[in-house]
C-alpha cells in the first residue's frame, strides 16, 4: 500500500490494514492510526473549511485541543458532527465527510466570505444587522446562522444507547502520561484503590510521541510496560477513552468513556458511559497543550504545532509533508525537527525567534536565529513561506512551536485561578485548588521528562499518606531534562497579512486589537465580542496567545489580563451522554396501582399523577368521548354503586405510646382524643399557618394510628413527620413508616356500597349502620380470611367505604368487586368522576390546598384548635390571614346554566373593571355535573359567607370569556350529609 | 368473568344465595427468574418482610426479646445478620428500627415477628409495600456501578452489610448477602421500572 504521507516506525499495526472513507473516497490506514494521522498519511491535508470565512483548513494538532479538523462521523442517524478527527481512532468502514462548506469541500460557494474579510471584522454582526429591528429574527439571523456554524445534526433521534454509572477510588489519576503513569505505579503498588483516566486508547501520552528515553528504554516501551503492570493490579481500574472533564464538590469527577466509539458496530452496548467517580484524592497529571505563533496565512493546510508533526512522525509513521520546516520560540521545537530528521524528512530550516544558538546540532538543517515567518502561500496545502527576513523558503508543511500551556483547567473547576510564569511564559494551577486535588507533570509546569517521572511519584505519594497509605519506596525510572527555554514570543508584528490566533472561531491579532480599541478590554468580554476561545475546543490553543496580545494592546502584563473562568466540560461531552439511558417510557419510574392490570382489560384511559398512572376513566361501549364515560360514572356511582382504586393516597403507618399526642402536634386539630376504632378528617399547617396536606387518620388500636395523606404530598408529609419526630420531639415514643405501596385501597362509593361490600367480607363483620356508621374503621376479612381494613370515609359524599387488601391482591380484589357488584349495576371510575363528585361535595384538594389558603379561606377555620399547640398555629394568627373580608371557599354556577365554567377566571363586582385593584378572588375548580345537568365551581371570593346569592363576573382574559356567576353554597350534592351517615 | 377473581361457591345468608369470591395474590414481579452471562437475577417467591420500631425507653426489653426469638443480636446500623437457625435475616436500618427479612407465603407476617418478639416491639408488615431482586454472579457488582452511588467493594461494603440509597430515581434497600450477591429493595408500585433499571445495567455489562 503506498501511501504519499506514510513513513517508517510508529506504534500502528501495519498487519491491520483498515478501509474508510472520507468524503465517499475510499482511504486506507492501520490499526492504531486515528483518522486524522490515516487522513494525512494519505496525503489528505485540507479536512474542512473555517466557521466565518471558509477558509481550507488542515489537521492542526494530534490531540483533544483540535480547532480545524473536525468532521461529520458515520452515516444516517448515527451521524455525529464537530467530531475532532485526531481523537477518533480509525475503525473499519469509517465514514467521515467534512463539514461547513456548500459544494465540495474544494471548491466551498462561501469561500466567497474569505474575500469580503474586511467586512467581517469582530462585531460585524451587531454593528450591520441593527436596521430594521424586526428583520434580526426572521431574516438575519437564520441567513447568518446557515452560513456559519459547524457540522450538521442528522434530525434523527439518537439510535445508540448511553449510559452512566458510578466509581470509586482512594486515588483518581487524571492523565496517563509519564507523570500519571508514575503517580499510577506508585499508588497501586502501595495498595490503594486507584482509578487512572486517559482521553487516548494509547496509555503513555508524550511517551508514546517522542523519542525520549525512561529506564534504558523507548518511553513507548516503559509506558506499554507500566501499563501491562497496573492492568494486572486487582486494586487498579484502567479506563482508557476516558476523559475527566470536571472536578465537582467533595472529590466527584465527572468523565465520559467512549466504549465503543472506535467499533464499526456497538452490538447494541453502550456507546458512550458518564461516570460520576468518587475519589479520595486526585492527581492531575493532564500534560500541557502546545500553542501556535501568529503570523500572517498562518492557517493553510500544512501548518501544524511542531508537537503535533512530532507525535504524527513518532507514534503514527506519518509525516504531513517531505519539506518541513519549523518555527519556533523555544528549545522544544528543534526536537521535532531532530525527529523529522531521524525519520528521513527533510527539515531545510529552523526559524527560531530567538537570537541565539541552535538548540540542537542538527547538520543539514540551517538555523535562521531572530526571525520569523510571516507570511505563507498556497491556498489548499503549504506551499511556501517568507520570513521576515523576506526570505522565501518552498516548503509543504510548517511544524510551529509557540510553547506549552499546562493543562491547568481541572484546577479552576471550583473557581482556583491559576498563576503566571514568567520561565515557562504559561499559566500553571493556582492557589485554591479543588478538595483533594494535586497537580503534577507538565499541568504543574513540570515540563521536563524526569521532572514529570519524579513530581508524579511525590505527589502520588504525598496522597496516599494523606489517607493513611504508605507509598513503596518505588525506583523512579531514569530520564532526561531535555531543554526548556521559551521566548514570550506571540505573533509576528511585522505580518501585514491576516495572523491567526482562534482557528475554530477565525479570530484574528486585528479583531483581538479591534475589541481592544472599542473597549472590550476584560479578557470575558475579548471572549464575547470576538467569540476567541468558544465552541469545541475551548480555545486549548488560542487562549493564552489571545490574551497576551490583548495585554500588549492594552499596555497590561500578562497576568494583570488574567484568563477567562475554565469550566466543565474540559472536552464537548454528547447531550446522549448527559441523558443516558432515561429516554422513552423510562425517562423517569412509573408507578402502577395494585389494580392497574384490571383497569387496562377493562377499557380504561390513564393519566399521570406525579409518577403515578392512574385510571381517568373507563370506557364503555357507545360512549363518544370521555365525558360520556365521566358523567356515567358520576351519576351511577350516586345512584348505585361507585369503585375507584384510591391506592396512591399516601399511608403512614404510626406507632408509639406518644402516637396521639405527636399527631396533635403535627394536625391542627386533636388526634390523641380519637376513639379507637374512628377515624378522623385532618388538616396539617406549614410554620407559617398555611394550609399544605389534609387526609383522614384512623386510629386502629391505642398506639397505632394509619395516616393518610394526598398522592401529591405522601413523600413531602413523610419527611416532615420524620424531621419532627427526630428532631422537633425526640423524646416522644413515635415510630413511622410508609405503607403506601402496601395496601392496595379501593373507595367504594354510593347508595349499594354496604350491600356489596357484604358479599366479600367475612360473615362475622358487622358494617351495619349501627355498628359500623360514619367514621368508623378497623381491621376486617375478606374472601375467607384475607386480612384487610374497612374505613367508613366518603369523598363523594354518598354512603361510602374505603376497603384495603394488602397489595398482592389488589388486582384481584377489583375483580371480585366488580364481580360482586354486578348485581348492583356497580361502574368502575377513575380520578375524572372522583373529581366531578368532590366538587359536587365541595370538597378542596390540591387546587384550593395550593399553597397560599389557609384554614380559615377553606372555610376549616374551627379546625385550628387553640386549645393545643400544633405547627402553625401561632402563624395562622396572624391579622392578615384572619381578616374579615378574608377569602372564602365558595360554590359557583352560571346563571346562564348552559355555559361553562372556566377554571382560572377571576371574580369582579358587576360594574367594576377588570384590574387586579378590583379583584375579588378566583375560581378553582370546574366541572359539568351530571347529577344537576350543569357546570359547577369551587373557588375563593372575599367575603364568600356573606354573599350567598350574588351575582358576580367570572372573567378569564386568557380566553377572552366573562359570564355571570352566582354565589351558592360549595356543598352542591347533599348538603346536610344524610348520605354518608345513612 | 375474569380469571383472578372466581365465586368458589353459593352460600346462604338469610333468605338470599350470595357468591363467596377466592382473592389471588400476585405480586408484582412473581416468578421472574432469568440469567444472563454469569449473572442471575431472581424475584424471591414468598418473600416477607417486616419492620421493627424499638419502643422508646424499652429498647433494652425489645432487644433482648429478639435475641431470645432469633437466636443473635440485632447488628449494628447498616449490617444484617442470620437468625441463629438461619431462615431468617434481620436488617438494622436504623438506631430504632430493623427489617425482618423472611420467606413466608400467607399475609400475616407481622404477627409472625411480633409472636417472635412477644409483642416488645412495634411491627408493621412491610411485605407488600416492597418488591425484592437478588442479583448474583461474578458480574453482579459492575452491573450495579451503572446505578448504585454507593461503593460496592468488599472493604467499603462487607457481606451482611445494607444500605439505603437511590437508583435511577428510586429508593431501593441494598443488602449483600454474599461476595457477588445482593438483594435489592425498592417500592412494590415501581416494580416494573425497578426491574427494567436493574435488566438494563445487566444488559450493558455483558
Amino acid at each position: 500500500m503506498s501511501q504519499a504521507g506514510r513513513i517508517d516506525g510508529g506504534l500502528i499495526d501495519r498487519s491491520q490494514q483498515i478501509k474508510f472513507r472520507f468524503n465517499g473516497k475510499w482511504m486506507r490506514g492501520f490499526a492504531g492510526d486515528t483518522l486524522a494521522s490515516a487522513l494525512l498519511a494519505n496525503g489528505q491535508l485540507l479536512v474542512g473549511r473555517s466557521f466565518k470565512y471558509h477558509r481550507p483548513r488542515g489537521v492542526f494538532t494530534a490531540g483533544s485541543e483540535e480547532p480545524n479538523a473536525l468532521v461529520q462521523l458515520r452515516d444516517g442517524a448515527h451521524q455525529e458532527p464537530n467530531t475532532r478527527a485526531t481523537m477518533v481512532e480509525l475503525f473499519d468502514g469509517l465514514a467521515a465527510t467534512s463539514q461547513n462548506h456548500r459544494g465540495s469541500l474544494e471548491y466551498d460557494l462561501l469561500a466567497v466570505n474569505d474575500l469580503v474579510s474586511p467586512f467581517l471584522s469582530a462585531g460585524f454582526y451587531y454593528k450591520t444587522f441593527m436596521w430594521p429591528k424586526a428583520f434580526w429574527e426572521k431574516l438575519y439571523e437564520p441567513v447568518i446562522r446557515a452560513a456559519a456554524g459547524l457540522g450538521k445534526l442528522s434530525m434523527q433521534n439518537d439510535p445508540d444507547a448511553y449510559d452512566k454509572g458510578f466509581l470509586h477510588c482512594d486515588l483518581l489519576v487524571i492523565g496517563a502520561g509519564p507523570s500519571g503513569l508514575m503517580a499510577a505505579l506508585t499508588a497501586a503498588r502501595s495498595g490503594a484503590r486507584i482509578i487512572l483516566a486517559d482521553e487516548d486508547f494509547r496509555p503513555g501520552g508524550r511517551l508514546n510521541a517522542e523519542t525520549l528515553e525512561v529506564a534504558g528504554m523507548s518511553g513507548a516501551d516503559w509506558a506499554a510496560q507500566a501499563v501491562a503492570e497496573l492492568s494486572n493490579m486487582p486494586n487498579v481500574r484502567l479506563m482508557t477513552r476516558t476523559t475527566v472533564y470536571g472536578a465537582y464538590d467533595h472529590g466527584v469527577y465527572g468523565a465520559l468513556e467512549r466504549c465503543t466509539d472506535h467499533l464499526a458496530d456497538s452490538g447494541g452496548k453502550p456507546r458512550q458511559v458518564l461516570w460520576r467517580i468518587f475519589s479520595k484524592r486526585a492527581v492531575l497529571a493532564a500534560g500541557a497543550t502546545e500553542r501556535p505563533i501568529a503570523f500572517g496565512n498562518n492557517d493553510r493546510p500544512g501548518t501544524m504545532l511542531a508537537g503535533a508533526v512530532r507525535t504524527y512522525a513518532n507514534r503514527y509513521g506519518v509525516t504531513p509533508g517531505q519539506q518541513v520546516a519549523v518555527f519556533t520560540n523555544n528549545d522544544d521545537g528543534w526536537r521535532t525537527a531532530a525527529d523529522l530528521q531521524a525519520k528521513g524528512v527533510n527539515v531545510p530550516v529552523v526559524i527560531d525567534s530567538r537570537d541565539k544558538p541552535a538548540t540542537l546540532n542538527l547538520p543539514g538543517v540551517k538555523h535562521i536565529a531572530g526571525e520569523a515567518v510571516m507570511d505563507t502561500v498556497g491556498r489548499k496545502g503549504l506551499k511556501s513561506i517568507t520570513l521576515t527576513n523576506g526570505k522565501v523558503i518552498p516548503v509543504d508543511a510548517l511544524a510551529v512551536s509557540g510553547g506549552w500551556n499546562p493543562n491547568v483547567h481541572l484546577t479552576c473547576h471550583q473557581r482556583g485561578r491559576p498563576t503566571w510564569r514568567d520561565d515557562l511564559c504559561a499559566f500553571v494551577p493556582g492557589g485554591e485548588l479543588p478538595v483533594g486535588m494535586t497537580v503534577a507533570g507538565a499541568a504543574n509546569g513540570s515540563m521536563t521528562l524526569a521532572s514529570a517521572l519524579a513530581e508524579g511519584h511525590a505527589e502520588a505519594a504525598a496522597q496516599l499518606k494523606d489517607i493513611g497509605f504508605k507509598a513503596k519506596k518505588s525506583d523512579i525510572p531514569d530520564a532526561e531534562d531535555e531543554p526548556r527555554d521559551c521566548a514570550a514570543f506571540w505573533h509576528v508584528g511585522e505580518s501585514k497579512k491576516r495572523a491567526w490566533v482562534d482557528l475554530q472561531n477565525d479570530v484574528t491579532v486585528k479583531d483581538i486589537k479591534l475589541a481592544n480599541t472599542e473597549g472590550f478590554r476584560s479578557v470575558e468580554l475579548l471572549k464575547r465580542y470576538t467569540t476567541m476561545g468558544m465552541a469545541t475546543d475551548q480555545g486549548k490553543t488560542s487562549n493564552i496567545a489571545g490574551l497576551a496580545i490583548l495585554a500588549e494592546e492594552a499596555g497590561k502584563t500578562i497576568p494583570e489580563v488574567g484568563t477567562t473562568i475554565f469550566r466543565p466540560p474540559y472536552t464537548p461531552v454528547p447531550i446522549g451522554a448527559l441523558a443516558g439511558r432515561a429516554r422513552g417510557k423510562d425517562f423517569r419510574p412509573y408507578r402502577l396501582t395494585p389494580s392497574h392490570k384490571w383497569a387496562e382489560e377493562n377499557g380504561a384511559s390513564f393519566v399521570t399523577v406525579g409518577n403515578w398512572l392512574r385510571a381517568e376513566w373507563y370506557t364503555r361501549d357507545g360512549e363518544k368521548g370521555w365525558r360520556d364515560s365521566v358523567d356515567r360514572e358520576a351519576r351511577m356511582t350516586r345512584q348505585s354503586v361507585g369503585i375507584c382504586d384510591v391506592t396512591t393516597l399516601g399511608k403512614i403507618d404510626i406507632q408509639g405510646k406518644d402516637a396521639g399526642a405527636f399527631l396533635d402536634k403535627v394536625y391542627s386539630n386533636t388526634f390523641s382524643t380519637l376513639p379507637v376504632g374512628k377515624v378522623r378528617y385532618g388538616l396539617m399547617l406549614r410554620e407559617d399557618g398555611i394550609c399544605y396536606d389534609d387526609g383522614t387518620t384512623a386510629r386502629m388500636d391505642e398506639n397505632h394510628y394509619v395516616m393518610t395523606t394526598t398522592t401529591a404530598n405522601a413523600v413531602l408529609v413523610f419527611r416532615r413527620l420524620e424531621f419532627a419526630r427526630q428532631c422537633l420531639w425526640p423524646n416522644m415514643d413515635v415510630h413511622l413508616i410508609s405503607t403506601t405501596d402496601g395496601w392496595a385501597q379501593f373507595a367504594v362509593a354510593g347508595p349499594n356500597s354496604r350491600n356489596l361490600l357484604r358479599k366479600v367480607i367475612d360473615a362475622e363483620h358487622d358494617i351495619s349502620n349501627e355498628a359500623f356508621p360514619f367514621m368508623a374503621c378497623g381491621n376486617i376479612t375478606v374472601c375467607g380470611g384475607v386480612p384487610a381494613r374497612l374505613f367508613r370515609i366518603s369523598f363523594s359524599g354518598e354512603l361510602a367505604y374505603e376497603i384495603a387488601v394488602p397489595a398482592r391482591y389488589g388486582n384481584s380484589m377489583m375483580g371480585v368487586l366488580n364481580e360482586a357488584g354486578a348485581e348492583f349495576d356497580a361502574v368502575p371510575y377513575g380520578t375524572e368522576a372522583l373529581g366531578v363528585m368532590r366538587i359536587e361535595k365541595g370538597h378542596a384538594t390540591a387546587n384550593e390546598l395550593n399553597g397560599q389558603t389557609t384554614a380559615l379561606n377553606i372555610g376549616l377555620g374551627k379546625m385550628v384548635s387553640q386549645k393545643k399547640e400544633c405547627i402553625g398555629q401561632v402563624l395562622s394568627q396572624r391579622p392578615e390571614m384572619n381578616r374579615d373580608d378574608a377569602i372564602k371557599l365558595m360554590g359557583f354556577r352560571p346563571v346562564d346554566r348552559t355555559r361553562k365554567l372556566i377554571a382560572g377566571s377571576h371574580f369582579l363586582n358587576k360594574h367594576d373593571p377588570a384590574d387586579m385593584d378590583h379583584d375579588q378572588g378566583w375560581m378553582t375548580s370546574v366541572a359539568y355535573s351530571p347529577n344537576l345537568g350543569h357546570h359547577i365551581g369551587l373557588g375563593f371570593i372575599k367575603e364568600g359567607h356573606a354573599r350567598k346569592g350574588e351575582i358576580v363576573r367570572a372573567v378569564s382574559p386568557v380566553h377572552g370569556v366573562e359570564m355571570d356567576v352566582e354565589i351558592v353554597s360549595a356543598h352542591f350534592v347533599d348538603p346536610e350529609g344524610e348520605r354518608l351517615r345513612g | 368473568m375474569s380469571r383472578l377473581s372466581r365465586p368458589t361457591l353459593l352460600i346462604q345468608k338469610g333468605s338470599v344465595f350470595v357468591a363467596e369470591y377466592t382473592l389471588i395474590a400476585e405480586p408484582p414481579l412473581a416468578g421472574y427468574d432469568e440469567t444472563f452471562g454469569d449473572m442471575r437475577l431472581v424475584a424471591p417467591a414468598d418473600f416477607a418482610l417486616v419492620s421493627i420500631a424499638l419502643p422508646l425507653g424499652r429498647e433494652d426489653k425489645a432487644l433482648k426479646a429478639i435475641k431470645t426469638g432469633y437466636g443473635v443480636d440485632l447488628p449494628e446500623v447498616g449490617e444484617s445478620i442470620l437468625s441463629k437457625d438461619g431462615k431468617v435475616r434481620l436488617l438494622r436500618m436504623a438506631q430504632d428500627q430493623a427489617f425482618v427479612m423472611f420467606t413466608h407465603s400467607k399475609p400475616d407476617a407481622a404477627q409472625v415477628v411480633s409472636k417472635k418478639i412477644k409483642d416488645s416491639a412495634y411491627v408493621t408488615d412491610q411485605t407488600d409495600v416492597w418488591t425484592a431482586l437478588h442479583l448474583s454472579g461474578p458480574s453482579s457488582r459492575r452491573a450495579l456501578e451503572r446505578i448504585c452511588p454507593i461503593d460496592l467493594d468488599t472493604e467499603a461494603f462487607a457481606e451482611g452489610h445494607v444500605a439505603r440509597t437511590v437508583m435511577e430515581h428510586l429508593g431501593v434497600v441494598i443488602l449483600r448477602d454474599a461476595a457477588d450477591s445482593f438483594v435489592l429493595l425498592s417500592a412494590s408500585s415501581s416494580a416494573g421500572s425497578f426491574l427494567h433499571a436493574v435488566e438494563t445495567s445487566i444488559h450493558n455489562v455483558t
